[in-house]
């Protein structure tokens, strides 16, 4: 075979090989077919053993021309395989079954926590990151460390049948968290820096918003030189925080027993900014956190020296702060085991498309 | 309590374009909080005084009446009225045609009931005296007929104060008290109180009123005044109009005078008709004596009702009701004036055990300021003599006053007043701050001795902390500039109890999907019965909120499933938990613990496995994660107040060693009867004890590492009788022992019908290994073979 018949030959293969290979759709037909083209038998593999069939001067050129002519196949073929493995690849994204990204998730439940409870968590991080320790007593108290303690004295109406339950064994159902002050004074003496959540009891009768169980949370804050400024500067930090957002304060006087001075801490309307509406009864202003000075003998009666510490301490209803803050209208629902006013809907089920509830 | 503000206005001289409305905010922030503040905007234009010729019934329409009036000179004109009394002789307060007052606008010439009404008799409450409704407004002689009323008499403003924020202030329920107070805040100067001096009422010619007083610590003080001359004639017209502003009714010249007093000063007095009461003793009532209280009442008292009696005979009770036997009444002349000091709580429990809390009760309850017997019966007469022209004193002021207490005297250290107000104050700062309210100030050394007045000597003020409150009161809170507090670091440790409650309860709820519900810590009698709940021994409530609510729990799962009764028309499966203190009477001190509870419900009778499955999951997490421990169940029988637990399906949970609680399926029964609808679920419950959980200690997880040669696991499923129980199998498999073995775990349980009728396959993973070597098919083949021989052994079948 002369070199032009060679060439012309190479040429037929490589046209041959281009069409071929097209018409091959699975990877193995197009691996068999590439045998057949460049495998030792196939058809360039048969012109490269026939080499020897040259006059040996023009071997080199024959060899180059023959190898070219088999790379430049490979190449087509390679091609070949790999678009077969695009489409594949194309193929399979787009899946045997249609998929809709569009479509919202698995449809399931999440669980939730009451929403004191959530207000409470809130409330215990704002006070962990100012160094506070967090304290607990029992529902059940005495009815010193309830009153006594507390400077309430033993006449107080506060500790009529109509104000506070009673038990068969002269305890009570703690009507605050404040007895919670005593205990922590009594085991941490001073210096001092609690928060004292927890459920409180008062003899009520219930309507939209009274119970007689609730949530409180108490603080107290013992140390050489607390201050009013003091409390007011916490005051407007810890409500702050809670809100989200810059609120003015109203501190007027206020009477507590276990306090002296008491004060009353007023928050401007949130939900009329101080304007005046339902919620504040017109007068821009809601009562928020009763405080004051830590009484000297509540000091004393927690074995604490008032002439060498001064402290603070204040109460902020957890329950109505959860009330205020998801919108809940009805004390009364919060105790009542029933979900659907305690646990948004959006954690009960699937995506919400139309909501006329609120 | 309201307060009148033309009535401030006697003893402040407020300016006039005052607003209302901020003197309201200044007493807000600076004493006592307002509640409201209420324009008396009466517009009265063209009122006269008429006095009343005739009166006649009109027939079939009752209560009104057709009157003929004298408006002055011989005008007579003639109306129509409601005024439910009206008698011929009496002078009132008429709006001619063409006056007007706000409610009624113009009143025209007009015809009622056929005859012609040329005007109107003014009902109460078109003055501004709510209580009087439809009465007429009577007059003294103070105003002759036709005589026009000054308009500004009925211009006011009424402002109401929390009386929650002066239950400590017994100075604050008078005008005169708070006009103090309005005085300080605007720095204005106070009237002194306008009174007769005492000189004028103790005149010696005059005979002594007889007071005895049996108990000196019950009445600390009884001062007496016996007056004659006083006809029942009607109060001043302004008078009237202020106290039925303040929310009374206008009675008689007598009754308004005692009662404006008592809103003046803050002290309640009383009038006995003095032909009855030659002296006065103060003594307890016999035990079952009865007493006819003005209210018409018959009062049965004890011997810790305290009486003002003469000869033996009781008149009236202490500070709280006035008797029937010696009311003042039309045709009284000589009476007899009470204003006494008594212990509070004699006061209050009297009050309250007679369930008679009258304004007398209320303000003596919050002990009041002995000084005020003597002042409040000096301004009775200097507003009488004005009354009554006749008037004479028969019975010279007579104090008996066994009770006068020591002028209280407070030591101040003022660094502590430094301390409290964030800045110093000096001794000057001080008595300017503090004069205005009475208080004076002495220096010694370093000390200030605060001189208390009598007014706020009442409990009010008597510590150094009282004093301090006063200053910073008088400073202004708004003019404290507000500063983070300095304080000492400690290490103290959280609440470990604490802690392991907010964690659990953000585990179970975010981590596992419970729902946190909260409910009542007492028991609902009626539910226990529909559960058929015997409650044992429980600590009650005295008082309980309602019937049948007075056992505290013992368990917290009667209000879980009444929890679930409630949700189950809105959900077909929800997981519940609580966490919340149960309480047990227990011979050393009764108990009070810490339970949390889980519920898993879902429609359909044959979830109730995977109820109970679900609770387990997560006890088990909660246990591994909170406490690096294995939860262990151990199959239990009913107990007595657990009824709803199913027999065959409840178990105990163990950590470790430590029983901590118990899981159930809530049996049938139970379910049928909590609701019927019930009847086709399954639910599971757990209710486990916390107390003893916080002290556990908590095992860390030990982490390992890559073993050397590779291991191989092999799941072994073992065929048993479905009603086998997991903890006899599992504790039987761990007896296995062979040189390779690792680790067996738990993996599954299954049941249907490949295994056959009766039938459950445990699945179980065991592991095997060598520290040394790299395990050979045959290794595991003998691993294999010894572990098969092992399960047949038992007796149970391999599963292939």
């Amino acid at each position: 075979m002369t070199l032009d018949e060679l060439n012309k030959q190479l040429a037929q293969i490589e046209l041959q090989v281009a069409c071929g290979v097209r018409e091959l759709n699975l990877i193995d037909a197009v691996r068999s077919f590439e045998s057949s083209v460049l495998g030792k038998q196939g058809l360039i593999g048969l012109l490269l053993k026939n080499i020897r069939d040259y006059p040996a001067d023009e071997r080199g050129q024959v060899g180059q021309i023959i190898n070219r002519a088999k790379a430049k196949a490979k190449a087509i073929i390679d091609a070949r395989l790999s678009e077969i493995e695009r489409e594949a690849v194309a193929k399979e994204s787009q899946g045997a079954s249609d998929v809709d990204p569009t479509l919202p998730g698995d449809v399931e439940s999440l669980g939730s926590l009451h929403p004191v409870t959530m207000v409470q968590l809130e409330i215990e991080r704002i006070f962990e990151r100012f160094g506070f320790t967090v304290e607990t007593g029992p529902e059940m108290e005495s009815e010193y460390n309830n009153f006594d303690a507390l400077n309430i004295p033993a006449d107080h109406p506060a500790r009529d049948m109509q104000d506070t339950f009673w038990l068969n064994n002269n305890q009570v159902l703690r009507t605050h968290t404040s007895p919670v002050q005593h205990r922590a004074m009594k085991k941490f003496g001073a210096p001092l820096r609690i928060i004292a959540p927890g459920r409180c009891f008062r003899y009520e009768t219930l309507d939209a918003s009274h119970e007689n169980t609730f949530h409180q949370v108490e603080g107290l804050v013992i140390d050489d030189e607390i201050s009013i400024p003091n409390l007011i500067a916490m005051s407007k930090a810890l409500l702050q925080e809670v809100m989200q957002r810059d609120v003015k304060l109203r501190v007027r006087p206020g009477f507590f027993p276990f306090v002296e001075p008491g004060l009353e801490i007023d928050m401007n309307c949130q939900i009329c900014g101080g304007s005046g509406c339902a919620t504040c009864k017109q007068s821009g202003w809601v009562e928020i956190l009763p405080a004051g000075m830590v009484h000297p003998n509540v000091l004393q009666a927690g074995g604490i020296d008032p002439d060498r510490y001064s402290g603070f301490a204040f109460g902020l209803g957890l329950t109505r702060l959860a009330m205020m803050k998801y919108g809940i209208r009805d004390i009364r629902v919060l105790n009542s085991g029933d979900l659907r006013p305690i646990v948004c809907a959006q954690r009960l089920g699937g995506p919400i498309l139309v909501n006329h509830t609120t | 309590m309201l307060i009148s503000l033309q009535w401030i206005r006697d003893f402040v001289n407020l300016p006039t374009d005052l607003d209302p409305r901020d003197l309201a905010e200044r007493v807000t922030v600076s004493t006592a909080e307002v509640e409201g503040v209420t324009p008396i905007h009466i517009d009265a234009q063209g009122l006269i005084a008429a006095k009343v010729i005739s009166a006649t019934e009109v027939p079939k329409k009752r209560n009104l009446k057709l009157v003929e009036l004298e408006i002055g000179g011989d005008n007579t004109v003639r109306t129509a009225t409601a005024a439910p009394v009206l008698h011929v002789g009496s002078n009132v307060v008429f709006a001619p045609v063409g006056a007007s007052v706000a409610t009624t606008g113009v009143i025209k010439a007009t015809t009622i009931a056929g005859a012609p009404s040329e005007g109107m008799i003014l009902p109460g409450e078109a003055l501004g005296i709510p209580l009087a409704m439809q009465e007429a407004v009577f007059l003294g002689d103070e105003f002759q007929p036709g005589q026009a009323l000054p308009a500004k008499l009925f211009e006011d403003w009424v402002i109401e104060i929390d009386n929650k924020s002066i239950t400590h202030r017994p100075d604050l329920w008078g005008h005169y008290g708070m006009a103090r107070e309005i005085a300080a805040i605007f720095g204005l100067p106070l009237s002194s109180y306008p009174i007769t001096p005492e000189a004028e009422l103790s005149s010696s010619n005059l005979p002594d009123v007889a007071i005895t007083i049996a108990d000196a610590h019950a009445c600390r003080r009884f001062t007496a005044l016996r007056l004659e001359g006083v006809p029942t004639i009607p109060a001043p017209l302004w008078m009237q109009l202020r106290i039925g502003r303040i929310g009374m009714r206008p009675i008689s010249g007598l009754v308004d005078l005692t009662n404006y007093v008592m809103a003046d000063l803050g002290q309640p007095m009383h009038a006995f008709d003095a032909d009855h009461v030659p002296d006065i003793e103060v003594n307890w009532a016999y035990e079952g004596e009865t007493l006819q209280t003005l209210d018409g009442m018959e009062r049965t008292l004890t011997t810790e009702s305290l009486v003002v009696q003469s000869q033996g005979k009781s008149l009236s009770l202490a500070g709280v009701m006035g008797g029937l036997n010696t009311e003042v009444v039309d045709s009284t002349d000589s009476l007899l004036l009470e204003s006494a000091n008594w212990d509070p709580i004699v006061i209050r429990r009297t009050a309250h055990r007679l369930s008679l809390r009258t304004d007398a009760a209320a303000r003596f309850e919050k002990s009041l300021d002995p000084a005020n017997t003597t002042q409040s019966i000096q301004r009775f007469h200097l507003l009488a003599k004005a009354m009554y022209p006749e008037m004479k004193i028969t019975g010279r002021l007579s104090d008996n006053y066994p009770g006068k207490p020591e002028p209280v005297v407070v030591a101040v250290n003022p660094q502590h007043v430094k301390r409290t107000l964030g800045r110093s104050c000096n001794l000057e700062e001080a008595i300017n701050l503090l004069s205005p309210l009475g208080f004076s100030i002495e220096q010694n050394g370093d000390a200030w001795y605060v001189n208390v007045p009598s007014f706020r000597a009442t409990g009010d003020v008597s510590i150094e902390a009282d004093v301090i409150e006063e200053i910073i009161r008088r400073v202004g809170f708004d003019a404290v500039e507000p500063s983070m507090p300095r304080v000492s670091m400690r290490d103290i440790k959280m609440n470990p109890m604490h802690e392991l409650e907010m964690r659990s309860l953000e585990f179970f709820c975010l981590a596992e999907r419970f729902h946190e519900v909260n409910s009542y810590i007492w028991y609902a009698t009626d539910w226990l019965k529909q559960l058929g709940m015997e409650a044992g021994d429980c600590i009650e409530l005295r008082n309980p909120a309602a019937e049948g609510l007075h056992q505290l729990r013992r368990l917290m799962m009667p209000g879980m499933l009444a929890a679930v009764q409630r949700n189950r028309f809105h959900f077909s499966s929800f997981n519940l938990m609580d966490l919340g203190s149960v309480f047990e009477p227990h011979p050393q001190g009764d108990q009070e613990h810490r339970h949390l509870a889980l519920v898993s419900a879902r429609r359909g009778k044959k979830e109730e496995n995977a109820c109970l499955s679900q609770i387990k999951r997560a006890i088990g997490q909660w246990a591994w994660l909170r406490f690096g421990q294995q939860v262990t169940y151990t199959s239990a029988s009913v107990l007595a107040e657990c009824p709803w637990e199913n027999p065959h399906r409840t178990a105990t949970v163990a950590l470790g060693d430590t029983i901590v609680g118990r899981v159930s399926v809530v049996e049938p029964g139970t379910r049928r009867a909590m609701d019927e609808h019930l009847s086709a679920w399954s639910i599971a419950c757990a209710e486990l004890r916390l107390d003893n959980l916080a002290s556990l200690t908590t095992t860390t997880e030990k982490l390992g590492t890559i073993p050397d040669h590779p291991q191989i696991d092999m799941d072994f499923s073992i065929l048993v009788p479905a009603s086998s129980h997991y903890e006899a199998i599992a504790g039987q498999i761990a007896g296995f022992e062979h040189n390779l073995l690792k680790q067996i775990r738990y993996v599954d349980s299954y049941e249907g019908k490949s295994v056959g009728e009766g039938n459950r396959s445990l699945t179980f993973r065991t592991v095997i290994g060598s520290q040394a070597r790299t395990l050979s098919e045959g290794d595991a083949n003998g691993f294999q073979q010894a572990f098969e021989t092992f399960v047949t052994k038992l007796g149970f079948a391999i599963r292939k």
